[in-house]
């Protein structure tokens, strides 16, 4: 479930990662602009370096947990879903009140990191294969 | 006393498998506090994350910045437009084969963007040239302040000044719907431009629905199915088309004008 969320986040940032540095507009369905106006708008970037890199950059370090000792790739893989969460959260607030438009794509993978940091959570509540869950 | 010995087995039992769970238990309590770790740092890298990006967006935006070292923006303005016919709405030769019609709102940062970084290179390479001339209707559909700027920009035509009333406008937008295009603003960037007649532009500001370019562009750009700005259209031969240019850039723009121009 992690590798499949992660690839599909893998998909959405590297598009919008891809049209910011070729210089295009991102497809819209319905049209409007929203993806466009958010893309373009001074939010689309942190500290000089755009979300959309960012963001590709946390699902691959994700993705890459897996490889990770057991414990180690799900305190990675929390971590860093759990920032996207919280950062994700911010910038659809920031969509919806400042920009006053709506990236589907953002939205996307908004809701691909909140699986994310849900099954992130999970994975870490439930441990890895120890025995001995609490008895019924 | 059977009873006794049985209530005796199952405390032991009772015990032992209170045992069994100890471990279990603290091996939950510790994902636990595991999970509080992460989260508390998470939350810190968040916290940080918003803090910075709130930063960003506050600070200036370059289109209010000149393009050229060492020259005023309103000189640089100044430069773009002299000596190019000016009536109205349209910039350049009367009679140039084709028109370029653009679609804007004042308020709107893409429109900035491109007046700022594509469009001196339209004009230069094209208006100028006398290869097309150009045609700007303003919407004012972002909000009060797109109005006032609307208003402000239909007078600015009226006294064929409407060009460097939007380019300056442009490169001092502020926080879209803030308030900010009040009459001191409009002034600020109107007496930029030189010879125009600013008390009339904040006038106009001030009373926006008296100016029937106001409403013009508004069902221009309705009339011909326009839904976002900016939106560019070429007019040669009495049709209308839209131009798509593929990006944002100036080459982009240009790239796409030589083909609507060459007919293809």
């Amino acid at each position: 479930m992690t590798a499949v969320l992660a690839l599909a986040g893998i998909g959405i940032a590297g598009y919008l990662t891809w049209v910011h540095y070729a210089d295009l507009s991102p497809v819209c369905v319905g049209g409007g602009g929203g993806c466009e106006k958010v893309q373009m708008s001074d939010w689309a970037k942190l500290g000089g370096v755009p979300v959309a890199l960012l963001g590709l950059g946390a699902y691959v370090v994700v993705l890459a947990s897996l490889a990770l000792p057991e414990e180690l790739g799900r305190s990675v893989a929390a971590f860093v879903t759990l920032v996207g969460f919280g950062f994700s959260a911010w910038l659809t607030y920031v969509e919806l009140v400042e920009i006053e438009a709506i990236c589907q794509w953002c939205v996307a993978s908004a809701v691909v990191m909140t699986l994310l940091a849900l099954v992130s959570v999970a994975r870490i509540l439930r441990g890895g294969r120890e025995h001995g869950a609490l008895a019924a | 006393m059977a009873r006794l010995n049985q209530l005796e087995s199952d405390t032991f039992e009772f015990l032992d498998r209170l045992e069994e769970r100890e471990p279990t238990l603290s091996l939950a309590m510790s994902r636990v506090l595991q999970l509080a770790l992460v989260a508390g740092l998470a939350a810190v890298v968040v916290v940080v994350a918003i803090v910075l990006s709130s930063n960003g967006a506050d600070e200036e935006s370059p289109a209010t910045t000149s393009q050229t070292p060492g020259v005023s923006p309103a000189e640089e303005v100044q430069e773009l437009f002299a000596g190019i016919p000016q009536k109205g709405i349209r910039l350049g030769e009367a009679k140039a084969p084709a028109t370029l019609v653009e679609i804007a709102d004042l308020q709107c940062p893409f429109c900035a963007q491109y007046s700022v970084e594509a469009m001196p290179t339209v004009v230069r390479d094209y208006v100028r040239t006398g290869k097309l001339n150009y045609e700007l209707h303003f919407r004012s559909f972002l909000g009060r302040d797109s109005v006032r700027a609307a208003g402000a920009a239909a007078e600015a035509a009226n006294q064929d000044l409407m060009y460097q009333f939007a380019d300056l406008f442009f490169r001092n937008q502020g926080p879209e719907n803030s308030g900010y295009a009040d009459a001191a603003f409009i002034r600020e960037v109107g007496s930029q431009v030189e010879g125009l007649d600013v008390d009339k532009v904040v006038a106009a500001a001030d009373d926006p629905l008296a100016q029937p370019a106001v409403r013009r562009g508004e069902q221009f750009a309705r009339g011909i199915g326009s839904t976002s700005t900016p939106d560019f259209y070429i007019r040669k031969g009495g049709r209308l088309t839209p131009l798509e240019p593929q990006g944002t850039s100036p080459e982009a723009y240009a790239a796409a004008i030589d083909a609507a121009l060459a007919g293809s």
